[in-house]
């Protein structure tokens, strides 16, 4: 007949491998999905600088230059999923504003923008057109600000 | 002391030349510029503000060491010594900046160079918007610049109010008029002062090309 301390020990274990699997489905707290979301956005700004210094230099690097617009173009698809619900304020510090959760329709409008334009510019990249990168740059950089200017709180100074 | 103007021993000489003058006045226009440009968004603005800004600080450093006597920073730069003597009550033999005024005016360029250079390399949050040398580095460096430029805006407004205190401080408390000279040029001061010599015109045109040619320079990131 099996101890109590067996009990113990079994259900001690069967406990352990509820909370495992429950962080496997979950994995992520508000606050590391916040910093997820700003290392990504980290990146995306990397890139689009990429894109910005490769279009104005007398010498592009257009291999440079693709792979930039590429990472654009995965964020554009990305960050669908980069604002579950209870990552704003609620969360902890961030610039990303209530209204991404309470007017959902023109959120997902607004980054339908982003993942609309975001492909013309990797396109344009890969046809090596300086001209066509800048004009494709300037329209996705109004797609960044038509998000920012509702849904993003301005720079604290 | 109140100065009159018919006082045989009293009279109007010049002390601030015309580059002086233009570039003091234009450097306000500038500055408000790039603070209510970068308040409201408008960036391509700012740049243009702030090159506005590496002109008239590069053609002041030059005309520091080529300009009019009281423009030279080989006049009015002094010692702890004479700033303190000037503290006790001395009055200065020559016609110019004071020797406490001078630490406020090589404090206000210093630090407008560096907000200029900073600013050259910055890059904004979206990695969209940049300052033209900012090529030349990462976009975290572009950041830190960005972070500095900010910070140092705040201890430029500082400086700025600290200079205009003292100015008040010269035209209510010692009753001597600091603002008149830095429109018209002239100022009251006893007879026996030296006179200015003023620059010469040629390096003026030299002067204020070099400060064009290099801010179209860095504004083409030396392309």
């Amino acid at each position: 007949m099996p101890g109590k301390l067996f009990l113990s020990f079994s259900s001690a274990v069967f406990v352990v491998s509820l909370i495992a699997g429950a962080n496997a489905a979950n994995p992520a707290t508000p606050a590391e999905l916040q910093k997820a979301r700003h290392d990504h956005y980290h990146e995306l700004g990397d890139a689009f600088k990429e894109v910005r210094d490769q279009s104005k230099a007398a010498t592009p690097d257009f291999a440079a230059l693709e792979k930039a617009a590429e990472v654009v173009n995965q964020a554009s698809i990305d960050q669908q999923q980069w604002f579950p619900k209870g990552t704003g304020q609620e969360a902890g510090k961030t610039r990303a504003l209530p209204e991404i959760w309470s007017k959902p329709e023109d959120f997902t409008a607004a980054q339908k923008m982003f993942s609309d334009r975001a492909p013309k510019l990797l396109a344009a990249a890969k046809t090596k057109d300086v001209t066509a990168v800048q004009a494709a740059f300037k329209e996705l950089g109004g797609a960044c600000k038509n998000c920012h200017d509702t849904f993003r709180a301005p720079e604290e100074h | 002391m109140i100065v009159n103007d018919s006082d045989p021993s009293q009279t109007r000489v010049p002390v601030w030349d015309v580059p002086v003058r233009l570039v003091h006045w234009l450097m306000v226009l500038s500055v408000a510029g790039a603070w209510w440009t970068a308040d409201t968004g408008r960036m391509d603005w700012h740049q243009y503000c702030g090159y506005a800004l590496l002109a008239l600080v590069s053609f002041r450093i030059y005309w520091g060491f080529l300009g009019s006597s009281t423009a030279r920073f080989s006049q009015f730069m002094r010692g702890p010594r004479e700033i303190v003597n000037y503290l006790k009550g001395r009055r200065a033999h020559v016609p110019g900046h004071n020797p406490l005024g001078a630490l406020s005016v090589v404090a206000l360029l210093a630090l407008l160079l560096t907000q200029v250079v900073l600013g050259l390399f910055t890059v904004d949050v979206d990695g969209i918007e940049s300052g033209p040398l900012s090529t030349y580095v990462s976009f975290d460096a572009g950041r830190l610049a960005a972070n500095w430029h900010d910070k140092l805006f705040d201890v430029l407004l500082w400086l700025i109010g600290l200079h205009i205190a003292a100015v008040l401080y010269y035209v209510l408390i010692r009753k001597e008029n600091l603002i008149g000279p830095m429109l018209s040029g002239k100022r009251v001061y006893d007879s026996d002062q030296p006179a200015v010599r003023t620059g010469s015109i040629i390096l003026l045109i030299v002067g204020i090309a070099l400060a064009g040619m290099l801010t179209w320079w860095v504004s083409r990131a030396f392309q």
